[in-house]
C-alpha cells in the first residue's frame, strides 16, 4: 500500500537513540536498564497466528470458518474459554452522568441506560500491545480513521519506531511486560481494540462497571469499585506512594464485585465517548483539540475526588501520556457463543 | 523573655528593619512577624529558598503542591508547617485545583503575599531538621525588581539571603518557539549573578534548580530536560553553564488535562480538568542536597 509506505518512510529516528547499537539492551539517560522484550517468529498458519497474537475475539467471531480447519475446534474452544476468563459480564443498568464539569449537589445530570456487555478484567498490557505492533498494526490503514492518517507518523516511540511513546526500537521494556500499556493515543487504543475484535467501552459502560449501579431492587451505587471509602491498599494512586504503573493483576482487593481489576488507579482508561461537558451556565468546556473521555485516575492522581467511579474528565484524543491506557469491551450480542 | 530576645524578635530577618512589638507584618518588607518570631525562637538561622519566575509561569501552584506533598510525606522528606499562616497557600492551591479551578493570581502588593515557614527533614531520621522560608512572590513584582534592582526591597533582600533558588520557566511557551521565556530566564540568572557578584572566572556557589514548568505540553521536555533547555532556552542554558557551579534542569507539570471555557463576560478561562503532578519534589530534593 503506497500510502503506508509513505508514512513509515518519513518516520525519523532521533540521533541519540540511533547510536544504540544493540536494540536488546538499552540504557536510558536516567541510568535505568531498559531490557527490551524479544521478538516472536510469527506462525505461518492463519488460525495459529490469530491465536499467537491473542486475537481470541476474532477467532470466535469467525467461528464457522475455523471448524473445518485442522485443529480448529480445539483452538476455537480455547479462544472461547480465554474470553470467558478474561472478560466479565455486566448486567444492564442505568448510569447517571453529570453534564457540567463542576460536580456536586444540584449538578445537572443525564440518565443513560446501559445494556448488558462484557468488559475486560484487566487493562491491555505492554506484552499484549507488542503483538499488535509486531503484526504491523500501525501500518494497517483500515484500523485507523482516514482523517487520522496524516498523524500516524507521530505515533512513534522514543527511537522513532511505530509503537507506544515510551518504548524503544518498537519493543516494550521487558520489566513492564505485565504493566498496562501507556503512551498510546485514543486512536491507537481504538485500533488495537478493533484489531483484537473488541472495542473501547463507552463512558457510561465504564461508570456502570466501576460504580456497580446495576438494575436491581437495591439501588447500589459505589464511590469506588470495592465500596465507598478510599483505601490506598486497594488501588495505585499518588497517595499509594508507588509513583509508577503497577502490574495489571495487582491490587486484587480493589476489584469490582465481578472481579474487574484496577478500574480506579494505575492508569486512566480511554473510553469511546466524546468528552462533552459544560460549565454551570451551560457554556461548553472545550480542549484545544477534540477530547475523549478518560476514567478512573492513575498512579499520579493526587486528589481522591478525581479518582472516583463517577468522576468525568477527558484528554485530547491525540494525547499519548505516561499515565493513560485502556481496556476493551464487547457487546453481549457478539458474545452469544460464550454461553454455548 | 530576655530583653535581647525581645530585641531580636522585633528585628526582621529579611530586611533587618526594627519593628514595634505589636507589629503583624514587617514595616519595611511586609514579612509576617510571626515567621520572624518563630525563627528567632528556633535559635538558628532559617534557610531561605526562593521560588522565582515570570508571571503566569505557575509559581503559586508549584509552591502550593510542593508544600502539600511535603506535608503528606512525599518523597524522602517530611515537613511541618510552623504557624497556621504557612498553611494558607497550600490550602488555597489544593482547594482550588481539586475543584478544577486555578488559584487566584498573587497580587503585586507585598503585604498580600503568602509566606510559608516549614521545618523539613529527611523522613524517618528525625534529625537534621532545617527551617525553610518560602514566600510566594508575584511575578509582576519580580519582573519590576529585575528591571530596576531594589525597587522591591523585599525581593532583593530575600534573594540576597537565599541559600538556593528554584527558577521556574514556562516550557510550554518555550516549546512553541517563543524566545520570551528564554529572555526572562536570562534576566533572572543575570540578576542573581550580579547580586552575588564574585570574581570574574569564579562560578557562583548558590545552587539553582531550573524547573521547566508545564512540561506536559512538550513531552520531549520530560524525556530530557537538558536537551530541551539547551535547544529552546539556549541563552539561559549558557549563562547557567558559565556562571553557576551548582545548577540542574528539571521538568515539571501539575495539570494532567487542560480545557477552556468562557466566563460571563466572554473571556476565555482555563479549566484544569484533572491534576497529575509530576517532577515537583525532585528539584527541591536536589536543592536540599546541595545546601
Amino acid at each position: 500500500m503506497p500510502l503506508k509506505f509513505l508514512f513509515r518512510k518519513a518516520t525519523r529516528t532521533k540521533p541519540e537513540q540511533a547510536a544504540c547499537e544493540d536494540p536488546r539492551s538499552v540504557r536510558r539517560r536516567d541510568g535505568a536498564a531498559y531490557e527490551l522484550a524479544p521478538a516472536e517468529s510469527p506462525e505461518a498458519d492463519p488460525l495459529k497466528r490469530l491465536w499467537q497474537q491473542g486475537r481470541y475475539a476474532v477467532i470466535v467471531r469467525q467461528g464457522q470458518q475455523w471448524r473445518t480447519h485442522p485443529g480448529g475446534d480445539a483452538l476455537l474452544k480455547g479462544a472461547i474459554n480465554t474470553l470467558e476468563q478474561r472478560m466479565a459480564l455486566l448486567p444492564e443498568g442505568t448510569v447517571t452522568l453529570p453534564t457540567t464539569f463542576l460536580e456536586g449537589p444540584g449538578t445537572p445530570e443525564v440518565d443513560v441506560d446501559v445494556p448488558a456487555f462484557l468488559l475486560a478484567c484487566i487493562c491491555v498490557t505492554n506484552a499484549q500491545f507488542q503483538k499488535f505492533v509486531d503484526a504491523g498494526g500501525y501500518d494497517e490503514l483500515e484500523l485507523w480513521p482516514k482523517d487520522i492518517w496524516p498523524h500516524l507518523i507521530e505515533f512513534h516511540d522514543l527511537t522513532g519506531a511505530p509503537a507506544p511513546r515510551f518504548w524503544m526500537n518498537g519493543r516494550h521494556n521487558k520489566r513492564l511486560a505485565n504493566h498496562p500499556v501507556v503512551g498510546v493515543s485514543w486512536f491507537e487504543a481504538r485500533a488495537y481494540a478493533q484489531w483484537v475484535g473488541l472495542r473501547l467501552p463507552t463512558e457510561a459502560e465504564w461508570q456502570m462497571a466501576a460504580s456497580w449501579h446495576i438494575r436491581s431492587s437495591a439501588d447500589v451505587y459505589r464511590r469506588f469499585p470495592w465500596g465507598d471509602a478510599l483505601d490506598r491498599d486497594k488501588c495505585n494512586l499518588w497517595l499509594s506512594g508507588i509513583g509508577e504503573t503497577a502490574p495489571v493483576d495487582a491490587y486484587p482487593k480493589g476489584a469490582s464485585p465481578n472481579n474487574i481489576l484496577q478500574l480506579v488507579g494505575n492508569v486512566w482508561e480511554w473510553n469511546s465517548s466524546d468528552f462533552e461537558v459544560t460549565d454551570a451556565g451551560g457554556r461548553p468546556i472545550l480542549g484545544e483539540m477534540p477530547m475523549k473521555g478518560v476514567r478512573g485516575g492513575a498512579f499520579d492522581t493526587y486528589f481522591e475526588n478525581q479518582a472516583t467511579s463517577t468522576f468525568r474528565t477527558g484528554l485530547i484524543a491525540l494525547a499519548r501520556t505516561h499515565n493513560t491506557g485502556f481496556r476493551c469491551a464487547m457487546d453481549l450480542k457478539d458474545a452469544t457463543c460464550l454461553k454455548e | 523573655m530576655t530583653t535581647a530576645l525581645a530585641e531580636r524578635i522585633n528585628h526582621c530577618l529579611i530586611c533587618e528593619a526594627k519593628n514595634e512589638p505589636e507589629a503583624v507584618l514587617c514595616c519595611e518588607c511586609s514579612a509576617p512577624m510571626a515567621l520572624i518570631q518563630e525563627a528567632v525562637q528556633q535559635e538558628r538561622e532559617p534557610c531561605i529558598i526562593s521560588i522565582i519566575g515570570d508571571t503566569n509561569v505557575g509559581k503559586t501552584v508549584y509552591l502550593g503542591f510542593l508544600l502539600d506533598m511535603l506535608s503528606k510525606r512525599g518523597g524522602d522528606l517530611e515537613a511541618i508547617p510552623k504557624g497556621a499562616y504557612s498553611v494558607n497557600l497550600q490550602q488555597s492551591v489544593i482547594g482550588h485545583l481539586s475543584h478544577r479551578m486555578f488559584p487566584p493570581k498573587t497580587p503585586s502588593e507585598v503585604d498580600q503575599w503568602h509566606w510559608a515557614y516549614y521545618q523539613v527533614a529527611p523522613r524517618g531520621r528525625g534529625v537534621g531538621w532545617f527551617d525553610l522560608v518560602m514566600p510566594d512572590m508575584a511575578g509582576e513584582a519580580l519582573a519590576a525588581e529585575i528591571e530596576a534592582p531594589k525597587s522591591y526591597h523585599v525581593i532583593h533582600n530575600l534573594l540576597a539571603k537565599s541559600e538556593g533558588c528554584i527558577v521556574l520557566i514556562d516550557a510550554a511557551v518555550a516549546g512553541t518557539g517563543s524566545p520570551l521565556p528564554d529572555f526572562f530566564g536570562l534576566k533572572l540568572m543575570s540578576y542573581i549573578d550580579d547580586m552575588f557578584a564574585v570574581k570574574r572566572g569564579d562560578k557562583l556557589d548558590v545552587p539553582v534548580a531550573v524547573v521547566l514548568c508545564k512540561a506536559d505540553y512538550c513531552p520531549d521536555c520530560f524525556d530530557n530536560p537538558h536537551i530541551f533547555a539547551r535547544t529552546n532556552l539556549n541563552r539561559t542554558w549558557n549563562i547557567c553553564e558559565t556562571r553557576f557551579a551548582k545548577v540542574e534542569f528539571f521538568a515539571a507539570s501539575v495539570v494532567g488535562s487542560l480545557a477552556y471555557g468562557t466566563d460571563e463576560d466572554g473571556n476565555v478561562v482555563s479549566v484544569p480538568l484533572h491534576c497529575a503532578p509530576r517532577g515537583i519534589l525532585e528539584p527541591f530534593q536536589w536543592l536540599l542536597s546541595q545546601l
